[in-house]
């Protein structure tokens, strides 16, 4: 405008003489007061608004992206996951995990009602890649356990978690760090490191019982198939969208919750420990697992303890497992300790409940559970010890987002089982089920694709978690079966003492009080959309095998 | 006219008078702060309520006990109602300090303090606002008042020539000097009048600047009283009470049409009911209105009480007192629902407001001792007082 | 005249328009909530996502509505600067000129929606609210925000599509909103125009308002100014020449 066309002529004057730059300098003088005056000295600022008035700060784009989407809602008081706005860039990673693997956000009609809708997987955690979701963070709450000298810390870690720590320390995927975990809590001052793959053993004990029982017709109103009952993402999937499908799912609690239940109880009494100065720690890959601890029913050692001392002894037993952290968690608790985990000797978990076998450590995978589960079932029915090929159970195994097979056991028939990893993909065996046309015995679900093993709280990468990465923790989970000195649950020594000493039988009364739970309709909160036939939005990420291959 | 002025400037120190510049000196590093580092700093200002103590205070009260001036003037200059005459001086003095404050105050209100003139420029679509209507008056009364005090400042300062050419001037001054606040002081009201449906209703009404005239040409003859008793005890004097007891009766006038207005305007918008239901902003309103108008103006209204100096005094503390509360009912009481929030005013803006006033009472302390203001004392006691022939004295 | 529909039972609470905000203008992140029960509008908050927990005939249901300025048609804001440092733009957006604000705060007084607010740490602050993304807007480009609420609860078109599709989207779908476009009329009418299925007043929006424009209700007064000045002027010079005799103390210097 004014000054530039003034600095033109100017410069287009052949000859700059003193009077000619007076000229110019007065009239740039005179332009600029007139420019400011009117608030307006920029050039693109006539076009824009006219009139020579124009707020010039907006016409910046700011660190403005090119494609912006938006993302999932997140409730300010979800246990589980939590947002830092400012590290979010509206990329819309989570809306796709949300959207296409989980069919949670998208899958409800407006308006919502008292509720924003989440299964507290926390895989838009692993796919934010700022950082800006983030589980709610709990090792303030652990330290402060810690150091509480009237407290009794255990803790116990996810079978997961050890085939995935030692990324946080630099080491490969599938890295096997158990004894190095072990030897890292010790330092950190926990009084009882020990292993939810005990809890594992159990949940597998119960679960298969409870299998045989359906089969034989023994449960009145707890239908087949069976849906297993670990995974606390897919738990709240079924309570929000498959509410009438809860009879099918199997009444055990998961692991971390029978190993709470009995941590402060039959762990309790054989050590002698006060039940009430027990902190019950886990270490899970898992976001939901925050949400399942904290669920109103998960009290069930303050009942038993009601039972036996009292209302006045039990009111100070707290909840069978009080805190969660996720793997993300523990590795931070580490590196604040300073402890140099690579370097750390391996060390052995603590006894009574520290002992696993392999069918406990394939659970960290998608198809674990299912595999470890026919083992022990295949021993129960037959008395005998299964035949190799069930001990390598490939159809079950893999990243494929559905997966079946069928079992001979003899005196029970071929048993039909299937296997489902996304709850988007899971869908199509819902719907399957739902109408009445399912094949199956047994059905294992895991809200997160390929298992606990890249659960919302493993180690996350700057890109969404590759596959590959998701096939490496797998391969060495099942690497470590195939070395175990036991293969099945029942097999377990801990576990044989724990139904010895405490609970006499799988699904006795003792067990049914303590390890067993039920669901809740979360119909209410949300009217389902079902996806039309066709979509299949999944597909691009995790396709489907629902051929059986056997 | 001859008057005798002593030889060269006089000032007395007094102990009051050094403890006025003591705070005037604090509020002058105050407002220095506010100035360098901003409002958030300076004040509790929020954005629930971005008009606080300074406006309230400093501007609209400041404006209106500054009615003083134009409602004397009114009626001595335009009027010619000579009677008033002996008052008409000290009231124009005060009512010129008084704005200036307003303008030393708002100057401190403004954020972004460097483009305080932007608004006499006129830019498209300024001109619709009341603010820049407000302005301008307030910025032209002051002027005009200062002109009009020239005309008193050249009897001192020996320049007959600059004394005639002031005096020339007067006439037309006086008239806009009684447009000018006529304008503003209603358009001060007018300000609110955007608050529709926030401000309380028992003070929201179009009529608003109606109101704002009428209470600041009200509160004149109440502030003329006061600075006159004020004046008369620190310099023993004996009050104007014949001139000042006619002022007040003219006052009262006034004060019965706001009050009929105020009334009819309540029943047109219908809160008659909400003027009873014992809320805060009612038990407000109904002190403002029966403690600050039909009370003073009762009083007013009675011969011996506004012949007596006790009764005029604690009548004209009544009505401003009265003006005073319902500028703060219209930016704080009334506005409190709507706005939410929370404000209390910072040490700071009363320091600010307190240093004003205290520059206002040297400065007058120091005019009325070196400039001919306060009528000579001979005129003074009972009786009528002279009508042709008012004389102004130098007082100390 | 450009606008926004915002239909309160699509949004989600995900905040990613208040993100978007913050991305695109470049406001810095404070303190004050910007999502949540205690949302708040700021100098740097351009928008919030308020939630609110109503009941909804017999259920209890969260609502979230997304605050910004409203973009009046007759900003009353825009009337009350006395420096026009705000314009309503023929595009639509109201927009504000920061070099030619005094900072006067008048603004923040006369919009009837409480929305301009004030960088009150700064030495020289400027008020700040939504400018509707001018220059997008301008250029034909919806919103930062319209253009990544994920929900679909934000719709940007000209203000009469808009309108008309509110009402449709009333008529089409009978119980689902409560029958009032918010803005339709509201203060002489905006460009951001709400639906919702909860009455209006249970999601903090002012209701039961004055359908004229502050603008308006001002004008009914300022319109006085000049004659009042003029004719005021005139009677005191008759006054004055009337009364002049009367006295006779004023020529005696
Ligand atoms: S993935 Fe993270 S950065 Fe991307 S939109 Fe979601 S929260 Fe924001
Ligand atoms: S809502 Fe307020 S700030 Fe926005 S245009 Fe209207 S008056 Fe102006
Ligand atoms: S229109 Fe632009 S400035 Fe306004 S709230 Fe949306 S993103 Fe922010
Ligand atoms: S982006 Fe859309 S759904 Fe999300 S909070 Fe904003 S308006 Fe609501």
């Amino acid at each position: 405008m004014e000054v530039e066309k003034l600095l033109e002529e100017a410069l287009k004057q052949k000859e700059v003489t003193r009077r000619t730059f007076l000229k110019m300098m007065a009239g740039l003088g005179l332009a600029g007061l007139a420019g400011s005056v009117g608030g307006c000295l920029r050039q693109h600022e006539v076009a824009a608004g006219g009139e020579g008035w124009l707020p010039y700060q907006y016409d910046v784009a700011g660190t403005w992206p090119a494609h912006v989407r938006g993302r999932v809602p997140i409730d300010p008081s979800n246990p589980s996951i939590m947002r830092d706005d400012r590290k979010c860039i509206l990329c819309g990673q989570c809306l796709e995990i949300c959207h296409r693997v989980q069919s949670v956000y998208g899958y409800y009609e407006l308006p919502i009602r008292d509720d924003i809708v989440c299964i507290n997987c926390g895989q838009c955690s692993l796919a934010c890649p700022t950082g800006a979701i983030q589980e709610r963070d709990d090792t303030e709450k652990v330290l402060k356990a810690l150091k509480d000298p009237n407290k009794f810390v255990v803790v116990q870690t996810a079978p997961s978690i050890r085939v995935a720590l030692g990324e946080e320390f630099g080491m490969p995927p599938g890295t096997w760090v158990t004894g190095k975990m072990v030897a890292a809590l010790r330092r950190l001052g926990f009084h009882a490191v020990l292993d939810t793959n005990f809890a594992a053993d159990l949940t597998i004990m119960e679960e298969a019982t409870e299998l045989i029982k359906r089969i034989k017709g023994e449960l009145p109103g707890r239908p087949l198939p069976q849906f297993t009952s670990c995974s606390p993402g897919w738990v709240k999937f079924c309570e929000y969208f498959y509410p009438d499908l809860l009879p099918h799912v199997s009444s055990c609690k998961s692991p971390q919750q029978m190993f709470g239940a009995t941590v402060k109880t039959y762990y309790a009494e054989k050590r002698g420990i006060d039940p009430r100065k027990i902190v019950s720690v886990s270490i899970m890959p898992c976001t939901a697992k925050k949400f399942e601890a904290q669920r109103p029913e998960m009290i069930s050692a303050r009942k038993y303890w009601e039972k036996k001392k009292g209302p006045d002894f039990a009111k100070d037993v707290t909840r069978d497992v009080d805190i969660v952290l996720t793997t993300r968690e523990l590795a931070k608790l580490i590196k604040q300790a300073k402890i140099d985990f690579p370097r750390l000797p391996d060390e052995d978990f603590d006894p009574l409940m520290g002992k696993c076998t392999g069918g406990a450590i394939i659970f960290g995978a998608s198809g674990g559970v299912m595999e470890a589960a026919i083992r022990t079932a295949y021993f129960f029915i037959t008395g005998k010890e299964p035949p190799p090929q069930l001990l390598d159970l490939k159809p079950i195994r893999g990243l494929a987002s559905v997966k079946e097979a069928a079992v001979d056991i003899p005196g029970a028939g071929t048993i039909r089982v299937a296997v489902c990893q996304g709850m988007a993909a899971s869908r199509q065996v819902l719907d399957i089920v739902r109408a009445g046309k399912a094949p199956w015995h047994f059905v294992e679900f895991m809200a997160c694709p390929g298992g606990c093993e890249s659960g919302g709280g493993q180690p996350r990468s700057s890109v969404p978690q590759a596959n590959e990465v998701r096939a490496k923790r797998t391969a060495s989970l099942y690497a470590a079966d195939a070395r175990w000195v036991w293969r099945e649950s029942h097999e377990n020594p801990d576990i044989l003492k724990v139904y010895q000493d405490f609970y006499g039988h799988p699904m006795s009364e003792l067990a049914e009080e303590l390890l067993h739970t039920h669901y809740t309709s979360r119909a209410d909160k949300l009217k389902a959309i079902q996806p039309s036939e066709k979509e299949k939005p999944w597909e691009q990420y995790y396709p489907a095998r629902l051929t059986p291959e056997i | 006219m001859a008057y005798e002025f002593p030889e060269g400037w006089r000032f007395r120190m007094t102990g009051w008078r050094k403890f006025f510049i003591l705070v005037f000196l604090v509020a002058v590093g105050v407002m220095i702060y506010r100035l360098v580092y901003g409002l958030g700093a300076a004040t509790h200002l929020n954005d629930q309520w971005p008009w606080g103590w300074w406006i309230a205070v400093d501007v609209l009260i400041g404006v209106a006990l500054a009615g003083g001036g134009y409602s004397t003037a009114f009626l001595v200059h335009i009027l010619h109602r000579k009677q008033f005459a002996p008052v008409a001086r000290a009231a124009l003095l005060t009512s010129m300090l008084g704005y200036i404050l307003v303008l030393i105050g708002l100057f401190m209100d403004i954020g972004r303090w460097y483009n305080f003139w932007r608004p006499f420029l006129v830019y498209p679509g300024s001109w619709h606002s009341v603010l820049f209507e407000v302005f301008w008056c307030i910025s032209l009364y002051t002027m005009v008042q200062v002109l009009e005090f020239g005309s008193i400042v050249f009897e001192r300062v020996k320049s007959d020539w600059l004394k005639r050419v002031f005096d020339a001037m007067l006439p037309p001054l006086f008239i806009l000097g009684v447009v000018l606040p006529t304008l503003h002081q209603s358009s001060l009201g007018s300000l609110y009048v955007v608050t529709v449906d926030r401000l309380d209703p028992l003070w929201w009404s179009i009529a608003l600047p109606i109101f704002f005239l009428l209470s600041s040409f009200f509160v004149g003859p109440a502030m003329v009283t006061l600075e006159g008793s004020l004046a008369a005890k620190a310099y023993g004097r004996q009050m104007e009470i014949p001139v000042l007891s006619r002022l007040v009766k003219v006052g009262a006038w006034v004060m019965f049409i706001y009050l009929v207005l105020k009334l009819i305007d309540l029943g047109y918008r219908n809160q008659f009911g909400h003027l009873f239901d014992g809320s805060l902003e009612s038990n407000l309103f109904l002190l403002e209105i029966v403690g600050g108008v039909i009370v003073p103006m009762i009083m007013f209204a009675i011969p011996s009480v506004r012949n007596s100096a006790g009764g005029l005094i604690t009548a004209s503390v009544l009505t401003v007192g009265g003006v005073i509360l319902n500028r703060m009912n219209v930016v704080f009481t009334g506005m409190a629902a709507a706005m939410g929030g929370h404000y209390f005013p910072k040490w700071t803006e009363f320091m600010v407001t307190a240093g004003l006033i205290a520059l206002a009472v040297l400065a007058y302390c120091f005019l009325v001792e070196n400039f001919a203001i306060l009528p000579a004392e001979e005129h003074v006691p009972a009786g009528k007082p002279s009508e042709a022939h008012t004389s102004y004295t130098v007082v100390g | 005249m450009k606008g926004v529909l915002v239909d309160i039972t699509r949004c989600v609470g995900c905040g990613s328009c208040v993100v978007a905000c913050k991305l695109y203008n470049n406001l810095p992140w404070s303190n004050a909530p910007h999502l949540g029960k205690d949302a708040v509008l700021t100098a740097d908050n351009w928008t919030v996502v308020k939630e609110f927990d109503v009941s909804k005939g017999k259920e209890s249901v969260w609502r979230f509505v997304k605050e910004q300025c409203f973009h009046c048609l007759e900003p009353a804001c825009a009337s009350a600067c006395f420096a026009a440092a705000f314009r309503k733009t023929p595009e639509g957006p109201v927009i504000y000129n920061e070099r030619v604000c005094v900072g006067c705060r008048y603004c923040m007084i006369a919009c009837p929606f409480s929305i301009p607010k004030y960088e009150w740490q700064a030495r020289f602050p400027r008020v700040q609210k939504c400018q509707m993304c001018f220059y997008r807007v301008k250029d034909g480009e919806m919103p930062a925000c319209v253009s990544v609420c994920p929900a679909g609860a934000l719709k940007f078109g000209d203000r009469d599509a808009l309108l008309k599709e509110a009402k449709e989207r009333i008529a089409q779908n009978p119980g689902r909103y409560v029958n009032h476009v918010y803005g339709e009329k509201e203060y002489g009418g905006t460009c951001w125009l709400y639906l919702s299925d909860v009455p209006f007043e249970q999601l903090g929006f002012r209701t039961h308002v004055s359908t004229e424009s502050i603008p308006h209700v001002s004008e009914r007064v300022t319109k006085w100014t000049l004659p009042v000045a003029g004719g005021w002027a005139a009677v005191l010079t008759a006054l004055y020449l009337a009364t002049k005799g009367s006295g006779g103390a004023e020529k005696s210097h």
